[in-house]
């Protein structure tokens, strides 16, 4: 026989809560994204509003957190589970930061620009999501094998992060990109390098719940 | 919103000179725990025991104010105090079974209700059992002295005693004072699914049970109720300082 069924049902769906501000999240990291690559103003100051849903999420669940701990009183596993979904929801929230962050320069910009490192910066999103799904889906399964591969996988956003570097110096130098578009577009690559690392984080606080223990340099 | 079960508006209660409550109002919920905190002495318990009239059996013992059960107040001239301890049923802090088997247990007040009917017996054990969580535990030694049983089961029985009278509300003293963790976990689940059906009403002096099983919560200090809420804004952000104080342990 188990008991506290219901301490358990509310770890559930504080999971799948979870899941959905890492799914919303992520739509705007692509959206803000796409509107810069299509210059698209109106859609990402619509964008920067829908911010709010992202911080209510958060508040949301660190309240349910809060709950539980006064509730529940949880210790050892659960201890560490609810410590880490109320640090994770702090990455979270900074990955929708961050999208805002983007957005806003595409507001900043003041004229359309060919779009430049299209393949790289789409890649940094494609794979950023795929951490943030994968931290997530590890941290449901409490799932150390995932957990580890994410941490690995930011390399590839770091490389990409360097590449558009590089071109955008390349750029520079031959004087073939618009002076506010290369800075803007290095200050968009840095925040998608950022999110990278605030998935990273999920997926270290992700180890920690399963370990109990932060992961080793 | 719930119904009101009880509605107590300024009760005072003296033992001989000593006033042990003072202008307590308060309205207990159907389908809710109310859970009732504060140090040894602070009138908790005598509250509780007034909810039946428990505390008709001390002499000195006399209230004013009213205590209304469904719109009638139970001190009234004439109110019939048998037919309210049968919708107002109780569980102690020690487990009391009677030293007679399981099935007599739970059978003892609805026999002295004068149910004879085999059959209606020992369908009102099984159900009662049954909510109390404890039936797979004893189904098949029912004629074993209730004495026998761990004090956790002997709680639950207690717990299934007084469902069988079909109450309304239960008061339980310290209910798990006496018991080991996994057993006050049964209890506190047992509670928990207890509430879909009954009024609950538990005194206790953990802080932390009073957090985790509770739906309100009513914090009483010499005689008097300082706050009353629910539960979740008494224990994460308490309007008063002293209530305050007792919960994080600064004081009592």
């Amino acid at each position: 026989m188990t008991y506290r069924t219901r301490f358990d049902q509310e770890l559930e769906e504080l999971k799948i809560s979870l899941i959905k501000m890492g799914d919303l999240v992520t739509k705007h990291i692509h959206a803000s994204l796409k509107y810069f690559l299509e210059m698209n103003s109106e859609l990402a100051e619509k964008l920067i509003k829908k911010d709010e849903e992202v911080n209510e999420m958060e508040y949301a669940i660190e309240r349910e957190c809060m709950r539980i701990i006064l509730r529940e009183q949880p210790v050892a596993k659960d201890l560490r589970l609810i410590t880490s979904i109320l640090k994770m929801i702090t990455d979270l929230e900074r990955i929708g930061d961050h999208a805002v962050d983007i957005a806003k320069l595409t507001v900043f910009m003041e004229k359309n620009e060919e779009a430049f490192t299209v393949k790289e910066t789409k890649n940094m999103v494609d794979i950023s999501e795929d951490m943030i799904k994968l931290a997530l889906e590890s941290f449901v399964n409490q799932d150390l094998s995932i957990a580890r591969k994410v941490v690995e996988m930011d390399d590839l956003v770091d490389q990409d992060f360097y590449t558009i570097k590089n071109q955008v110096a390349q750029a520079i130098r031959e004087s073939d990109i618009d002076a506010d578009y290369a800075i803007y577009l290095m200050m968009v690559a840095k925040y998608l390098e950022r999110i990278g690392d605030h998935a990273v984080n999920l997926a270290e606080w992700v180890i920690f719940s399963i370990l109990g223990k932060h992961i080793e340099d | 919103m719930s119904e009101n079960v009880f509605k107590i508006n300024n009760l005072n209660l003296y033992y001989g000179q000593f006033q042990a409550l003072k202008n307590i109002s308060l309205q207990l919920k159907k389908n809710k725990v109310t859970a009732l905190i504060g140090p040894s002495g602070c009138g908790k318990s005598t509250f509780l025991r007034s909810l039946n009239r428990m505390n008709d059996l001390i002499d000195d013992c006399h209230i004013d104010g009213d205590i209304l059960y469904h719109q009638n107040n139970i001190y009234q001239r004439g109110y019939d105090v048998i037919t309210l301890r049968t919708k107002v049923g109780m569980v102690f802090q020690k487990p009391n079974p009677f030293p007679m088997s399981i099935y007599d247990n739970v059978v003892y007040g609805p026999r002295c209700q004068g149910i004879k009917n085999k059959k209606k017996l020992d369908d009102l054990v099984e159900e009662s059992l049954k909510k109390a969580a404890l039936w797979e535990e004893v189904k098949d030694r029912l004629k074993d002295s209730a004495l026998d049983l761990s004090g956790g089961q002997q709680q639950r029985l207690c717990i299934a005693r007084a469902i069988a009278m079909e109450p309304e509300v239960i008061l339980m003293d310290e209910p798990t004072s006496a018991l080991d963790p996994i057993a006050t976990l049964k209890i506190e689940d047992l509670i928990n699914e207890l509430k879909e059906n009954y009024a609950i009403v538990i005194v206790t002096h953990s802080m932390q049970q009073a957090a985790r099983i509770s739906d309100e919560t009513a914090f009483f200090l010499m005689g008097e109720i300082i706050e009353y809420g629910s539960t979740d804004t008494i224990f994460s952000n308490p309007k008063e300082k002293q209530t305050e104080d007792y919960i994080t342990g600064r004081f009592g």
